[in-house]
């Protein structure tokens, strides 16, 4: 059996006293499709944090692409470079051109002086320019970010993902703010992103969407995991009582 | 905002627009300037004699290992302590003072400089009146302080109002800018409201605009305090007494012991202006908010009381330095003040302007452009390597080695700003021939000072994101720096690089005096000798220079954004 891309073992995080997860488990296989869903405050982004190991758990042990997260160091990094995290903040650097940003997706793989090279060039890297091909953007590549629309950066951090090559993306509300017509392009590219062992879990707030663009759904409240369902099984009345709507 | 908006105002607005330039040919004003400003330094080292006579002294080098070696062996003898302890309290009340005055000069001066003053009367720029009283700011600004003391000292006759005029009256004129900027550049809503109702201009000012720009004010005036304390040591080098007297004197006397003793008090008074004043920053920008309920419930309106009190202290020890320095405001109106005035103007004028005195003028005004020049880039591309090391931490949890290499680069900056650009230029004529090279070096070992910890507070102040966002997918920290910080940190060290050559400029008469060369070094032969026809158009050569290198500057600001 090929290890689980996720595992989350009897996993609980507390803030300050504040319970963000209680005891939670799951298990995702590779190449699967996941919506997280759930009110505000539900502890959605606390989990995405946890597999990014920018959260540590308080109790439990939490896996990714196999391993452990151990705190800090080399094989954190190494483990990182296979792990691809995208936000609504698109978190691009704004004073730096498109292309360059893209290639940015690339710096594990690359020496300081190949870094500094690829900076250098207008051009940047051919891989680079082929992804922001994939994404629509091949004619904007000399320009700086910050001059694009939101729309458009949103899709420069998808060109990013796509140099980095990561086996699991991780995406915190990746169409928050963006228009409907916006919202289903880019979790069209995120969900069908080239690469069948691509394993992709996502925050959600809409339950259309999730349901559209998802294989699987988990549905968090309070911090515990209420909901874990096929998508095309999503029971009847689940989605009204995992966020509290009277029916 | 931090302090960077002190030196930065001018250049914030440089850097927070967006621009939208597209393709390649963006980069062409830059190359340009590229281009420009390395042949501006082959010119300047060539000018300096580099490659073509001999600039380093190799004679000198025992001398500079003795001075450096000293710093370790302070004198740490009683009574040269407490003869230090004085010079610093006269030091700091001459800065508090002078940072007073200059305040209410500059503040009366920002209303009738601010764009929105005028532009009730009349088109968008606002006008002649705007542009008449932009241009009379330029003169006392571009004059030193350390000028303003040598011509003042000859209208009061040695007294304490020399040196706190000396640094109010320049400061004035560069608050009275800043503040105009800062009053044309918050939000307008509530003025333009005002004036609608049909409230007088200065009234729309003073409810409209003065409480939004207010905290802005309050860390503008105490970066101000801190540029006055370096200038009250300068002035002290040149005769008002304090811990620049006490340097100048170890320092004739080759007494490095001593040197090191009032360096390091020096370093401790810099350091707590910068603690108190960045600390009191914070504190304005971020009120803490102890909240308080009424008996229904109602949230109190809460005051913070620090913020109040630190200004009151503050007003407390300026009253008490005007007492205990004796000033005399009356020496101001004083029948001898008047002859004396009398007596220099009509010795000063007409200007000397014989041609072989002029071509004289021209060429060191050259020598000292290209000193500034010199003195601008090196301090430049030094801050960025050193804010580097000297930036905050970003790990959450940074190793103890980097923990010490930042702690070791921002005390290394607070050693090149507290030491004043003449001892600076003092210590590398040990080892240097007379000439540019020195002054420019003084002027950038001086500069980085100040410029690396602008630096590193610019790459603090930065959104943590795409660094995060970087590192968080494996990328290695240099590769992420170059990535995420450096390409925005950039244009804002350069713009606040490019903004202190100005200032560099201003400075280049200090270096010169100590025989650096340069305009500065005529200056000196000058009044030495009650030349005054010839200081009158050796200081109008200097106002003109530093006008050139603010338009230069200013214009390579707008390319670098």
């Amino acid at each position: 059996m090929t290890p689980a891309a996720v595992a989350l073992d009897g996993v609980s995080v507390t803030y300050g006293g504040t319970a963000a997860l209680r005891d939670v488990t799951l298990q995702i296989g590779v190449g699967e499709r996941v919506a997280v869903l759930g009110p505000s405050g539900a502890g959605k982004t606390t989990l995405l944090g946890l597999l990014t190991g920018t959260v540590r758990p308080d109790r439990g042990t939490v896996s990714v692409l196999g391993r452990p997260l151990a705190p800090g160091g080399a094989q954190l990094r190494q483990l990182r470079t296979r792990i691809g995290v995208t936000a609504a903040r698109s978190d691009l650097v704004g004073p730096l051109r498109v292309v360059h940003n893209v290639d940015a997706g690339q710096l594990a793989r690359w020496s300081l002086p190949r870094a500094a090279w690829s900076l250098l060039r207008p051009r940047g890297s051919a891989q680079a320019r082929a992804a922001l091909e994939q994404v629509g953007l091949a004619d904007r590549i000399y320009e700086r970010c910050d001059a694009l629309s939101s729309g458009q950066q949103q899709r420069v951090a998808l060109a990013r993902l796509l140099v980095q090559d990561p086996e699991l993306l991780l995406a915190d509300e990746p169409v928050s703010g963006l228009d409907p017509a916006l919202a289903v392009h880019v979790l069209g590219l995120l969900a069908d992103l080239p690469g069948s062992a691509r394993t992709l879990v996502a925050t959600l707030h809409d339950p259309d969407l999730a349901v559209r663009f998802c294989d699987r759904l988990l549905g968090l409240r309070a911090g515990q995991l209420v909901l874990d369902t096929p998508a095309a099984a999503l029971p009847a009345g689940a989605l009204q009582e995992l966020y509290g709507i009277p029916a | 905002m931090s302090t960077l908006l002190a030196e930065g105002l001018l250049t914030q607005q440089a850097v927070d627009r967006p621009p939208g330039r597209s393709g390649p040919a963006g980069r062409a004003p830059r190359r340009v300037l590229g281009v420009l400003l390395v042949a501006g330094v082959l010119w300047s080292l060539h000018g300096a004699g580099v490659g073509s006579r001999p600039v380093v002294n190799p004679g000198g080098w025992p001398q500079v290992r003795a001075f450096l070696a000293a710093a370790l062996h302070p004198e740490t003898d009683g009574a040269f302590l407490r003869l230090v302890a004085d010079a610093a309290v006269v030091t700091a009340e001459y800065a508090l003072l002078g940072t007073a005055l200059a305040l209410v000069l500059g503040m009366c001066g920002a209303f009738a400089v601010s764009r929105t003053f005028w532009r009730g009367a009349a088109g968008r720029r606002g006008g002649r009146g705007w542009t008449a009283a932009r241009t009379a700011l330029a003169l006392p600004r571009g004059v030193h302080e350390a000028v303003w003391a040598l011509v003042l000292v000859n209208v009061l006759g040695l007294n304490p109002l020399v040196a706190v005029l000396a640094i109010a009256l320049p400061y004035g004129a560069i608050t009275a800018k800043v503040c105009a900027d800062l009053l044309d550049e918050a939000p307008r809503g509530a003025y333009d409201a005002l004036l609608a109702a049909g409230a007088g201009r200065g009234q729309a000012l003073a409810y409209g605009l003065l409480p939004l720009a207010g905290q802005d004010l309050l860390g503008y005036a105490f970066y101000r305090l801190e540029c006055s304390v370096r200038s009250a040591v300068v002035l002290g080098i040149v005769g008002a007494g304090g811990l620049g007297f006490q340097l100048d004197l170890s320092f004739s006397a080759l007494r490095y012991g001593e040197m090191w003793t009032v360096i390091d008090a020096l370093m401790l008074l810099c350091a707590a202006t910068d603690l108190a004043g960045s600390a009191l920053r914070r504190r304005a920008a971020a009120p803490h908010a102890r909240s308080r309920r009424d008996r229904h419930g109602a949230l109190l309106p809460t005051r913070d009381r620090v913020v109040p009190a630190a200004l009151a202290v503050a007003l407390l020890l300026t009253t008490w330095s005007w007492v205990h320095l004796g000033v005399q405001l009356s020496t101001l109106w004083s029948g001898r003040a008047a002859v004396q005035g009398r007596l220099l103007a009509t010795a000063a004028w007409p200007a000397r302007h014989d041609p072989a005195f002029a071509r004289e003028l021209w060429r060191l005004s050259l020598l000292t452009f290209q000193m500034s020049l010199l003195a601008f880039v090196l301090s430049t591309a030094a801050g960025v390597a050193v804010a580097v090391v000297a930036a905050r931490p970003s790990a959450e949890r940074p190793g103890a080695v980097r923990l010490a290499a930042h702690l070791l680069a921002r005390g290394l900056l607070l050693l090149c700003r507290a030491v004043p650009p003449p001892v600076w230029a003092l210590v590398v004529l040990f080892v240097l021939y007379p000439g540019p090279l020195p002054g420019a070096l003084a002027l950038a070992a001086y500069n980085v000072g100040v410029l690396g910890r602008l630096m590193a507070e610019g790459q603090d102040s930065l959104a943590p994101g795409p660094l995060r966002a970087l590192r968080a997918q494996g990328a290695p920290r240099l590769q992420a720096w170059l990535y995420a910080v450096l390409p925005r940190a950039l244009p804002k060290d350069l713009a606040f690089g490019l903004y202190r050559w100005e200032v560099a400029a201003r400075e280049s008469v200090l270096v010169g005096l100590v025989g650096a060369g340069g305009l500065g070094q005529l200056l000196a032969r000058q009044t030495a000798a009650f030349d005054w026809p010839g200081v009158l158009s050796t200081v109008l050569a200097l106002v003109a220079l530093t006008l050139v290198v603010d338009l230069i500057s200013t214009a390579a600001r707008r390319v670098v954004r």
